[in-house]
């Protein structure tokens, strides 16, 4: 006879399931917690890439975008912009700011010219309205952020240069900031004509021009942009459309994103183990119905399809659920982060992350039902007749194909849903072996426990008799929990050794100061202006131009459907160097450098590194656009660039002659005392005052406030690991009630007060706490020890107290959890118990 | 002098049936070559203490449990080839089983307790036939109530009606009335004797108590995992 079909089973799942959902609770709250996580990661992430996309224009400040580094673009090549559509010229580079006084503090700035017709899309908004151009040619609009460092208001005075400006409001919104990119100091707007004013643009001065096109409505910009790129082939431009606005930001929001959600991922295995347990637990309580179910003549194929259509209900409760909220999540998030977020995205449903959420979710639901389900369903009819504590059956071989193929299908999303398929494989291999490392050691603490000498106290004798009785959860609390603390001590590890190196390290081993914009000849007078200020100050200078690969070997950049993998040096503007000796902080490793007289064809000394990216050696040749030239010289030697020394490290540098002809400027580096900062910024001011200074503490600061939002964030995606990991405790405390409590009564009657009862249950718990503990203390930092010394390349260095501290937490928090468990086994009352045993 | 028995008579035969359980170091036989021949129509109770393998016999003979040794054919069929689903498929309509302690449905109503077996067995009107079993045994009024809502000796009934709502050929009651007091016991066991008759099934009864197993045409003793004597009551 043929097995029950779907409706019959479902008459009599729904009829079993009715008001009994213990065990199940499990189920539903592990698969809810994993679900909304993945799915408000994914939601936030494509609501954020999406705004990005859609406010293009306003990033981007037009349709499309040509820029240009250390230049202007010609009279005729601005007429042909124009016959393409509508022109804003901005011009953009860093400048010091500083108060008229000549003892007033300088800041770092950005200082943006432009035109009469900006901004092309979107509004910049000031604190007493919205801007109407032309800007006066003597005023000036700052940032708040520039307004508090030199605590000025509207109507004071700042200068730029040699120019005098008068502050004529303050921006509240800048509408293409994100499209500018990375910027180092607070923006400042004045007129295209008042920059000129300023005196600081120069030959040689590094500033980006940008030309912006507004097109008909209905224009493709991205045939635009492709046509111009196909025109001006050689010029060395850099193009975008409003498509690709911020490029930069996408593509962090994307790896973050990603990232986020392969932590989610993990989160959601480990809910996976809680979901194991939870149907466990109620398959056991099922286990005389299921029994009986076969006495009537059910097959174990009836069986599997009563209990998995239960099962089903509530695991897509739980995933509906699931997906409401981490769908509600993202706008809440917004509101939190406000501006650590690059925009501020309104509230949508974005299918995409929500669909593959739902496939995550069932996947795991049903790859962590299917074992204890298997058992469930070859479970013997004679069980009725037999007391089987734990009937550990293997799993039959369909089952174990049903397991291999979900898995493969999980494995198969997250990799196909990912933007760096690799790096998820790593991940998740790397997840995976944690938690079959975590299993065997669970196992071994089993087996310890049935080996250890038996203790003379009856109460430390029956906790660790429960660490390794049948049925017990050791190894199940030992991977989830395990993992979940060893992916917080890896995290407290990485987090505390980078910023030990951004704090400790990088001041020692970098420079104080980087001044750029020096005039070119000028070398002698800067140093003699620095040391008058910090005699013992040390100097590296050196030549500074920029421009972009546009070529190596016979391969056109242009021509490349996608860039190689790591090949983020052909992406923009690169700095650019001549010497005619080695630099400092630089090793040959192959090729020969030229002499310090060499005068003969190009040659360029290229990164070792950037060189295997491209599969290129020496003797192969690079070509790059130098102020709209280009420039073809052939690899004389490979370098390997010491990064660490924080100095200048360029990628190229190439023989005298080749370019130094070209208008440039120089860069140079001081080290000294960083209490010297402040009188050497002024006295360079005074002598030059085109130069920009950067003092490295602030851009310490800057770098460490970024990775602290995002340690944060990771942090939070991770707690979700935690939660589930409480959760399995929580189910496998539920799952032991009944053994726990015939212990408890047969203690009683035997004499134990209930302050004994709870110290054995301490010591039980303790002594899983302490096995976490070590556990995570080894692989967290092992982990952690991998990340910061093989991959980053840093000295080791953590934070102890904070990782200990971090592990204490952990093993505190699943000491009070059991021992909260283990309170309403206090109130059993022998008596009553004895009666129903 | 036996006379040779009829095959078509015959609703169990088991010869040299051996059980052996617990592990491989620790191993327990449980039944120690058990020969046993049972015609259809008969009502056969198996009598030994606790401990006797009563219960053991009673699992193997009804395709629950799996012989270590010897053979076990039911209806014609041998059942020690059968793996667990097919020893399901070959209880249904063809063996009912009652137990001791009824083993009830928690979850479902009396009505949907008796319609189990019926709608395992593919039957279409598995709810009307399983109302007219609960009104045969004179619960026709207590058709939507749960287990605990209901008594001993209520349960049990549901159990019987339960185990010959689908008509088997052998009817298996294990210590019957183990639960239940004795006025209920016997009203319980007249309700067996009464669906068995009216069922035309073979009907074997484990029991410890000889008053009940001398209600059967045929009393079987067991001691020590053997039969030790085989007699008409």
């Amino acid at each position: 006879m043929s097995a029950l079909d779907w409706a019959s089973s479902w008459r009599i799942a729904r009829r079993d399931l009715l008001g009994r959902f213990r065990g199940l609770r499990l189920l539903f709250l592990c698969l809810f917690l994993g679900v909304a996580t993945l799915a408000a990661i994914g939601s936030l992430t494509s609501a954020i890439t999406q705004e990005l996309s859609q406010r293009g224009q306003g990033l981007l400040g037009g349709d499309v975008e040509i820029a240009m580094t250390q230049r202007e673009a010609g009279e005729g090549d601005k007429a042909a912009f124009r016959r393409v559509g509508r022109l804003s010229e901005t011009i953009r580079l860093r400048a010091m700011a500083r108060g008229e006084r000549p003892d007033s503090a300088a800041v770092l700035t950005e200082l943006k010219g432009v035109d009469s017709a900006y901004p092309l899309y979107g509004t910049l908004a000031l604190q007493s309205g919205v801007y109407r151009a032309p800007l006066g040619p003597d005023r000036i609009l700052i940032g708040p952020a520039l307004a508090d460092r030199l605590d000025v208001k509207p109507g004071d005075r700042l200068v730029y240069g040699t120019a005098t400006f008068t502050i004529a409001d303050i921006i509240t919104d800048e509408p293409d900031r994100l499209g500018e990119g990375f910027t180092l100091g607070p923006v400042a707007i004045v007129s295209l004509e008042g920059l000129r004013r300023t005196g600081l643009i120069q030959p040689g001065s590094l500033y980006d021009s940008k030309y912006r096109l507004r097109l008909a409505p209905g224009a493709d910009a991205q045939a635009v942009r492709e046509d111009l790129e196909k025109r001006y082939a050689s010029a060395g431009w850099e193009y975008k459309d409003r498509d690709r606005a911020a490029p930069g930001a996408s593509r962090f929001i994307v790896r973050m994103g990603q990232f986020l959600s392969l932590i989610g991922l993990a989160a959601l295995v480990i809910a996976g183990i809680g979901v194991s347990n939870g149907v466990a637990s109620y398959l056991a309580l099922k286990r005389p119905g299921i029994a009986t179910f076969k006495v009537l003549g059910a097959t174990s194929t009836d069986i599997a399809r009563i209990y998995l259509l239960q099962i089903g209900c509530i695991a897509l409760l739980g995933i509906a659920c699931g997906l409401i909220v981490g769908a509600l999540l993202p706008p809440a998030i917004v509101a939190l982060a406000g501006d650590v977020l690059p925009v501020s995205p309104g509230f949508r449903l974005h299918a995409l992350p929500l669909v593959t959420s739902a496939a995550y979710g069932l996947l795991i639901a049903f790859l962590f039902t299917l074992p204890p389900l298997a058992r469930a369903r070859t479970q013997p009819a004679a069980l009725l007749f037999r007391g089987v504590v734990d009937a550990r059956h293997g799993i039959d071989r369909r089952s174990l194909i049903a397991m291999t193929a979900a898995g493969a299908l999980l494995v198969a999303l997250a990799l196909g849903t990912a933007r760096d398929p690799l790096f998820s494989a790593a991940v998740l291999g790397a997840t995976a072996a944690v938690m079959l490392l975590l299993l065997g050691i669970g196992w071994g603490v089993r087996q310890l426990a049935l080996r250890a000498p038996r203790p003379r106290r009856p109460l430390l004798r029956l906790a660790l008799a429960n660490l390794h009785r049948p049925g017990a959860q050791t190894a199940a609390l030992i991977v989830a929990l395990g993992l979940a603390l060893t992916l917080f001590v890896t995290l407290a590890g990485i987090q505390t050794s980078l910023d030990s190196e951004i704090r400790n390290v990088v001041p020692k081993t970098a420079p104080a100061q980087f001044v750029l914009d020096i005039p070119s000849g000028e070398a002698d007078r800067f140093q003699t202006i620095v040391r008058a200020q910090a005699p013992d100050a040390q100097f590296n200078i050196v030549p500074a131009l920029r421009g972009t690969i546009v070529a190596y070997g016979n391969q056109r950049v242009t021509d490349l459907k996608e860039l190689p993998d790591g090949a983020w040096f052909l992406r923009g503007e690169r700095g650019i160097t001549y010497s005619s000796t080695l630099p400092e902080g630089s090793e040959l490793v192959e090729g020969q450098w030229w002499a310090p007289d060499y005068a003969g064809v190009p040659l360029v000394s290229f990164d070792a590194e950037a060189a295997k990216t491209l599969g290129i050696d020496v003797g192969d040749t690079l070509t790059v656009s130098l102020l709209g030239r280009e420039i073809t010289a052939r690899i004389a030697s490979l370098r390997k660039i010491n990064w660490e020394t924080m100095g200048f490290n360029y990628i190229m540098v190439f023989s005298p002659g080749t370019v130094s002809a070209a208008p440039h400027s120089l860069a140079a580096t001081i080290t000294m005392d960083p209490r010297q900062d402040n009188q050497v910024t002024r006295a360079l001011l005074a002598a030059f005052p085109g130069v920009s200074v950067i003092a490295v503490g602030e851009v310490i600061e800057q770098v460490g406030a970024i990775m602290t939002q995002m340690s944060s964030a990771i942090v939070a995606a991770a707690s979700v690991a935690i939660l589930a990991g409480i959760a399995v405790l929580v189910g496998a405390i539920a799952a032991s009630r009944q053994a726990r409590s015939y212990d408890s009564v047969i203690l009683k009657t035997l004499g134990a007060t209930r302050w004994q009862i709870l110290g054995g249950q301490a010591l039980e718990y303790g002594l899983l706490a302490m096995m976490l503990a070590l556990v995570a203390l080894a692989l967290g930092s092992g982990a952690a020890w991998f990340v910061i010394v093989q991959i980053f390349d840093f000295t080791w260095s953590p934070d102890w107290l904070v990782v200990l501290a971090t592990l204490g937490g952990g093993a505190l928090l699943t000491l009070g959890i059991g021992l909260a468990g283990s309170i309403p086994l206090l109130s059993v009352r022998p008596a009553t118990a004895l009666r129903q045993l | 002098m036996h006379m040779p028995i009829d095959p078509a008579t015959i609703a169990i035969r088991a010869r040299n049936v051996t059980l052996s359980l617990g592990t491989r170091d620790a191993p327990v036989e449980i039944l120690k070559g058990v020969d046993l021949t049972l015609l259809r129509g008969e009502s056969i109770a198996i009598l030994g203490a606790s401990g006797s393998g009563k219960s053991s016999l009673m699992a193997v003979l009804c395709g629950l449990e799996r012989a270590s040794g010897g053979d076990v054919h039911i209806g014609g069929v041998d059942f020690g080839a059968l793996d667990e689903d097919a020893l399901a498929r070959a209880r249904r309509g063809r063996i009912g089983i009652v137990l001791q302690s009824f083993h009830l449905l928690p979850t479902m109503t009396a009505l949907e307790n008796v319609a189990v077996p019926l709608e395992l067995a593919g039957v279409s009107d598995a709810f009307a036939r399983a109302a007219d079993e609960l009104r045969a045994v004179g619960l026709g009024h207590r058709i939507d109530h749960y287990p605990s809502q209901l008594s001993g000796g209520e349960q049990q009934r549901v159990a019987i009606a339960r185990a010959v709502a689908p008509r088997p050929t052998i009817l298996f009651a294990d210590e019957p009335t183990g639960n239940l007091d004795a006025t209920t016991g016997v009203t319980i066991m007249d309700l067996l004797f009464d669906r068995q008759r009216a069922a035309g099934a073979t009907l074997v009864i484990i029991t410890h108590d000889p008053a009940l197993a001398d209600r059967c045409g045929r009393i079987i003793e067991m001691r020590d995992g053997q039969i030790v004597s085989d007699r008409a009551a």
